[in-house]
């Protein structure tokens, strides 16, 4: 592969790698910052890439390391200090969803990393349960269980608000049923 | 309902076996599409420049590098 094909690949990866990181790290600034540092390990190491193979899942397993090993700590106290990104960011384009972007994404912050990371992979990047759990470097079994568990979480999140409001019960059914009650409402 | 909801319904239709709750499909495609609209709101929002202006530079450097090795061989 030569440099020129291997940028344009790369080129191509941005938007969706400035999505995971935004995800990841609760804040655009950060996303960027760590886009830019997955660019340059990517440059670094392009030799490593096995053509054939997805770009992508390459690239995010770069980005997550890094994430994990250098920015972990910076996200929480940007988000500590200046609020998310789900908060501050203007949101553009058409939204059909019925649930507010903005609502959602403050949902999606709240989840553990390790629930939010698969949630993302698996429901939104096109990625597959095999390379999701390769990136993660986990079985396929724990990668079906966190997406579970984050869907159930997002529900509670989403219908009531705060997981300070919620009672013993998290899984409390008449949670769930507002929010069937609310799709199917719509 | 698309690739992504199949591939969301088919592993709860597999069983949680860790005795999780199974949420309504319903619930489960709200949370999916919800999940599609906050990345691809950032997926279709511009590219800051400075990420093409650093390929680009890396690229250039490592044309320079080449031709200086060429230069040494020849």
């Amino acid at each position: 592969m030569s440099a020129t094909d291997f940028k344009d690949g790369l080129i191509k990866e941005i938007p969706n790698l400035r999505a995971f990181a935004a995800s990841l790290s609760g804040s655009m600034q950060l996303a960027d910052d760590l886009v830019q540092d997955t660019l340059l390990k990517a440059w670094g190491n392009s030799e490593k890439f096995e053509p054939g193979t997805s770009l992508r899942a390459w690239l995010f397993t770069i980005l997550r390391n890094t994430y994990y090993s250098l920015y972990r700590k910076r996200g929480r106290e940007v988000q500590d200090s200046e609020g998310t990104y789900a908060e501050r960011m203007a949101t553009h384009g058409n939204q059909e969803s019925h649930l507010d972007l903005a609502d959602f994404r403050k949902a999606l912050a709240k989840l553990p990393e390790e629930q939010r990371e698969v949630l993302i992979m698996v429901g939104a990047t096109g990625l597959s349960y095999e390379e999701t759990a390769e990136i993660c470097g986990v079985a396929i079994g724990t990668i079906k269980s966190r997406v579970n568990r984050a869907r159930t979480k997002l529900a509670e999140l989403l219908s009531i608000g705060s997981l300070d409001d919620l009672g013993p019960d998290r899984h409390s059914a008449a949670a769930i049923q507002k929010v069937a009650s609310e799709v199917a409402g719509t | 309902m698309n690739n992504v909801d199949l591939a969301m319904a088919a592993t709860d239709a597999g069983g949680d076996p860790d005795g999780e709750v199974t949420l309504d499909p319903k619930v489960q495609e709200s949370i999916g599409r919800s999940l599609r609209a906050h990345y691809d709101d950032i997926v279709n929002s511009p590219v800051p420049d400075k990420f093409l202006v650093l390929l680009a530079q890396l690229e250039a450097t490592e044309h320079r590098a080449a031709g200086a090795s060429n230069d040494e061989r020849n």
